[in-house]
């Protein structure tokens, strides 16, 4: 597979809350986006996962507009981990069954990988998940997603909610997934420390647009636009 | 039916006593003297005018008043029950399909089965019965299909996301109006004589009946009732929800 291959291509997209978004995302790719708050980050990634629709512009998966694809499929194919955890009423294990059990795969739903797979004990699928932490609901949030074998990751600030450790644990995790599943990442963080160590490239918007974009070494050292640089600064 | 008739002197003693509830809030300053006033008049006045209005119904052939007054009482209840759901697509149309079916359907049971002639005197009170009832089945059941949608949209939304169609995805909402809408009749049914006996057994057992042939009757409204509460919420719910979402599975009408 070529490893340049655009997995996802955003074309001139624009709706009542962004505008002319264009970018690429390749294979095994870690892209952050950063922006202060009301930027339009979490807009960005409904599009993506067609939660909601671009008013105009073209989105491709794979080189097929995301129109021609079967809904649920790109959905299940472009798994998404929202800012808040989401968890559905019950336990751990039915939470993490949830995608395969609703597109009828749940044969190929191995719940203690998944549970090992973001730190967690085998024991954690019984528990209900009213009685976990903030921290053990987000990971489950992540296993959840991760249970359709999807081969791109959307996160939204899916770590600003758990302390230095679990943060550390989620971004191996994360690196851990990009090089054994071969999965590309976009995701949105208000922690440049955390774009800074995680993203190949990275993404700035603010008030809708996409500012700044390029090689994250590059941009933290050089910023190119004042927006970004007084961003930085902030 | 024999029955206790009451005079006008007799009715102009029970509305002296209102003036009980009257001194009571005068006297722990409640302020509450106006409205219980103004609502017991309320009450009399428009109780007066129904009656005048029936025995004007009642005096027409059978056909033209349980025709006028059945379509009356559905729009109204339509009116009442569907306002609450202002913001989804097609809320009054599908409401008044659903009350007008529900009525003729238990009516027609009825007069099949032989339980009451077609006539205004019976007819009318019956379906108001039915049609008060389905309009406050489907009043909680939109309020409730609202607000589940609202408090839930996260959870729907990651359902979604992880691959549900809409019918998944609002699984839980459905169940939980439902209980919703139908819970009050239920619970209404499970004390039912224990603590009150139903105004209409009331009404019966005042006028004459028999304790056992009001109670016959009960049985028949109170399961009549309970049918339509039934069918009622789960048609709005079934028929609604999918108002709140696109033929791309998207979200939308939350925002009320
Ligand atoms: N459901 C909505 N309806 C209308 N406007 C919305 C909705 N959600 C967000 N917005 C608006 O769209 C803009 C972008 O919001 P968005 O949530 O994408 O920002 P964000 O960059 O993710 O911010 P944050 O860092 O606070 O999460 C904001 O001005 C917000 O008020
Ligand atoms: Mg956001």
């Amino acid at each position: 597979m070529d490893k340049n291959q655009s997995i996802i291509t955003c074309k001139d997209v624009s709706t009542d809350r962004l505008k002319d978004i264009s970018f690429e995302l390749r294979r095994k790719q870690i892209m952050t986006i950063v922006g202060p708050s009301g930027a339009g980050k979490s807009s960005l990634l409904f599009l993506l996962n067609r939660l909601e629709e671009p008013i105009s512009g073209k989105i491709y998966y794979l080189g097929q507009n995301i129109k021609d694809i079967p809904v649920t499929q790109l959905r299940c194919e472009i798994g998404m981990v929202f800012q808040s955890a989401y968890l559905f009423d019950g336990t751990a294990e039915e939470n993490i069954q949830y995608g395969p059990k609703m597109s009828g795969k749940l044969e190929d739903c191995n719940v203690d990988r998944l549970l090992d797979l973001v730190d967690l004990p085998k024991s954690f699928k019984m528990r209900h998940v009213t009685s976990l932490s903030g921290g053990e609901q987000q990971r489950v949030a992540i296993a959840r997603t991760f249970a359709n074998k999807p081969s791109v990751l959307l996160l939204d600030e899916a770590t600003s909610a758990l302390d230095i450790k679990t943060t550390e644990h989620i971004e191996e995790l994360l690196i851990r997934l990009r090089d054994e599943k071969e999965i590309s990442i976009l995701m949105v963080t208000h922690n440049l420390k955390q774009a800074e160590r995680m993203g190949s490239q990275t993404l700035y918007m603010e008030e809708g647009k996409l500012i700044e974009r390029g090689m994250t070494t590059r941009m933290f050292a050089h910023p190119e636009t004042n927006h970004f640089e007084k961003f930085l600064k902030e | 039916m024999e029955g206790t008739e009451l005079s006008n002197l007799s009715l102009l003693f029970i509305i002296v006593f209102v003036f009980i509830p009257v001194s009571l809030s005068y006297w722990f300053s409640l302020n509450l003297s106006k409205t219980i006033i103004w609502s017991s008049i309320r009450g009399v006045v428009q109780l007066f005018i129904i009656g005048y209005v029936l025995t004007f119904l009642f005096d027409l052939p059978n056909w033209q008043g349980i025709g006028l007054w059945v379509a009356v009482m559905v729009v109204v209840a339509t009116i009442n029950a569907a306002r609450k759901g202002k913001n989804i697509p097609f809320v009054f149309p599908v409401v008044f399909i659903i009350i007008a079916l529900t009525e003729v359907f238990i009516i027609s049971l009825w007069l099949l089965f032989g339980y009451i002639p077609f006539s205004a005197e019976k007819v009318i009170p019956i379906s108001g019965m039915i049609i008060g009832n389905s309009m406050i089945a489907i009043g909680l059941a939109i309020e409730r299909l609202q607000s589940q949608f609202r408090e839930e949209k996260g959870r729907v939304l990651a359902a979604l996301s992880l691959g549900a169609t809409p019918q998944q995805a609002s699984l839980q909402i459905v169940q939980k109006t439902l209980k919703a809408a139908m819970i009050p009749n239920i619970d209404g049914l499970k004390t039912i004589g224990l603590v009150q006996l139903p105004g209409m057994m009331t009404g019966l057992i005042l006028g004459g009946v028999s304790p056992m042939d009001a109670v016959r009757y009960q049985i028949v409204i109170s399961l009549s009732i309970f049918v339509s509460v039934a069918v009622c919420a789960m048609m709005v719910t079934i028929l609604l929800y999918r108002f709140y979402f696109n033929d791309k599975m998207q979200l939308i009408n939350i925002n009320s």
